[in-house]
């Protein structure tokens, strides 16, 4: 090959010999990076610390893909500032008020309010060692 | 009738660091120009503490305020990423966003109707959860008075962040209040001569008469008049000129006195402008090298500048090598170099390029090697794969003691949070 000369692209279609009977039917491969919406303008990258989450499935080191558009949803697990601390914990509406609760019990259930705000909502998690 | 809307964030800078660290908020907080010199930004509360816009750090760390001072280098990596994150957000308000500078956004919003003060509060709302970027937002029939709404939004609390000077009535109302100063464009030589003419506020330039501002002011002067008066005389710009000229200069982490620094200095300014020049698919038919003494630390004074032209090349060895031929001649032993620069001049776009008669080296050859290393560089990081001759522990570089990680760029920078 020629010095400079890039090697085409090869997607399965463009074949010199016979015509690829797949050439109409080539698509895209897939992109991770659309399937967790990392494009959109409120998703962040977040890296869970600790193992007070473990039986969520959530462990020390993986990595969350965090909404900030996204409402509170009970049950969902919030990356939040607690007395300017970054916690991850679980949402739960009790008594007409959002609270972040503590999965080992190590903290009482704390109210959002002073103190305590809901920076993003975890949408999805991103484990690279398995 | 046109809408504009210009959305400009609160202390740019600084909110970019409170937005990944809240426990900033009500905290005095500055950000430093490259090298910690000076101040750049400041929260209101810095402001409330009489920090001064460029004051120099030296002086903030040694006075009575440092302790509750928040300080921070500047972390353009984030800046740039958050401003993207910005427009990307306004784009659903607008698909014509035009992203004046890193921190100001126009949206035309012509033909929507309805509440423009409301949807501006909307706009503020969406970029703050998603950004954690407070805004305030000018609301006009031209950019201007759009321009002039937004300096109201944030100077005036009554507003609440958004300021719609849609209605002439309303512009009546503050026109009287408001020095020419405030105004788009209109700064040193021009308020001057405003001043001389007995005009002093906004609504006197407003009411000027056509012929007396186009004699006065050129046709900037008329089309300024125009727009003030509620006609839009200039469009929305949604891309970014060409640029002129491409410039890296940088002052030294320490005085430099040695050759062997000064060369990894030039070369690696030479390998960021290159950087900077496929960035913008250009080529550069000229450049210049400079070095300098401080001017104000009373070390022996040398400036030296040389501009040459240059084999045309987006080959970041290439222009290494021109880059250091230059500083070669410049270098004179014995003084105490504070700051070097590398600027690329008679820039266009590579397909226009001169051809080279006799290429240092094979052209294809170089634009493989050049889109290998962007693409390393891209996937891993800036200066993972790099010319040797820029350095490895570069104890020159630019000081940037107080940066904070770079969150959004970088994989492991990124946030952490704990479980509880």
């Amino acid at each position: 090959m020629d010095a400079g000369e890039l090697p085409l692209a090869y997607t399965g279609g463009e074949t010199t010999g016979f015509q690829s009977p797949a050439s109409d039917y080539i698509e895209q491969g897939i992109d991770l990076s659309d399937v967790l919406d990392l494009d959109k303008p409120g998703v962040y990258l977040v890296r869970a610390s600790g193992q007070a989450l473990a039986a969520r499935g959530i462990f020390e080191g993986d990595v969350l893909v965090a909404d900030t558009a996204a409402p509170p949803r009970a049950g969902g697990v919030a990356i939040a500032f607690v007395d300017g601390e970054c916690v991850l914990a679980t949402l739960a509406y009790r008594e007409g008020a959002w609270h972040l609760l503590s999965a080992d019990g190590g903290r009482a259930p704390r109210p959002l309010g002073e103190g305590a705000a809901i920076w993003a909502m975890a949408a999805a998690l991103v484990r690279t060692e398995v | 009738m046109p809408a504009f809307a210009l959305v400009d964030a609160n202390n740019f800078y600084c909110s970019c660091e409170r937005a990944f660290d809240p426990a900033l908020q009500g905290l005095p907080v500055i950000v430093l120009s490259n090298n910690d010199g000076c101040v750049i930004s400041r929260s209101e509360e810095a402001k409330e503490l009489g920090v001064a816009m460029g004051a120099p750090w030296f002086q903030i760390e040694q006075g009575p305020d440092a302790a509750s001072i928040r300080q921070f280098s500047s972390n353009y990596a984030l800046y740039g990423d958050m401003s993207r994150r910005i427009l990307e957000v306004l784009r659903r308000w607008s698909w014509k966003v035009e992203p004046y500078s890193i921190d100001e956004m126009f949206l035309d919003l012509s033909g929507f109707g309805g509440d423009l003060v409301a949807r501006g509060h909307a706009i503020r709302r969406d970029v703050l959860r998603e950004t954690k970027i407070p805004t305030c937002v000018g609301i006009g029939p031209s950019k201007t008075i759009a321009k002039l709404a937004n300096h109201l939004a944030k100077q005036r609390p009554e507003y609440a962040g958004v300021c719609d000077l849609t209605d002439p009535e309303a512009r009546a109302v503050v026109y009287p209040s408001l020095p020419v100063g405030e105004i788009w464009g209109v700064a040193g030589a021009t308020g001057r001569r405003l001043a001389r003419m007995g005009i002093q506020t906004v609504d006197q330039l407003a009411a000027l008469d056509m012929r007396q501002a186009r004699d006065a002011f050129t046709v900037i002067g008329q089309r300024l008049v125009m727009e003030l008066r509620g006609t839009s005389c200039l469009p929305l710009n949604m891309l970014a000129p060409q640029r002129k000229g491409v410039a890296v200069t940088r002052s030294f982490s320490h005085a430099v006195t040695d050759w062997r620094e000064m060369s990894e200095a030039v070369a690696t300014y030479a390998t960021r402008a290159t950087e900077k020049l496929r960035r913008h698919g250009l080529v550069a038919a000229g450049m210049t090298v400079f070095m300098r003494t401080n001017r104000y630390n009373g070390d022996p004074s040398y400036r030296g500048q040389v501009s040459y032209e240059i084999e045309p090349t987006q080959d970041c060895l290439i222009l290494i090598g021109e880059a250091l031929r230059g500083a070669r001649s410049l270098w004179r032993p014995s003084y105490r170099y504070f700051k070097a620069g590398v600027m690329l001049h008679d820039l266009s776009p590579v397909g226009r390029m001169p051809a080279s008669m006799f290429p240092t080296r094979d052209p294809r050859a170089s634009a493989r090697i050049m889109t290998a290393l962007d693409a390393v560089n891209a996937r891993f990081g800036r200066d993972t794969l790099r010319p040797a001759v820029t350095g490895i522990a570069r104890e020159w570089a630019t000081k940037a003691e107080y940066r904070s990680p770079r969150y959004t760029t970088r994989i492991d920078e990124i946030m952490k949070a704990v479980a509880i």
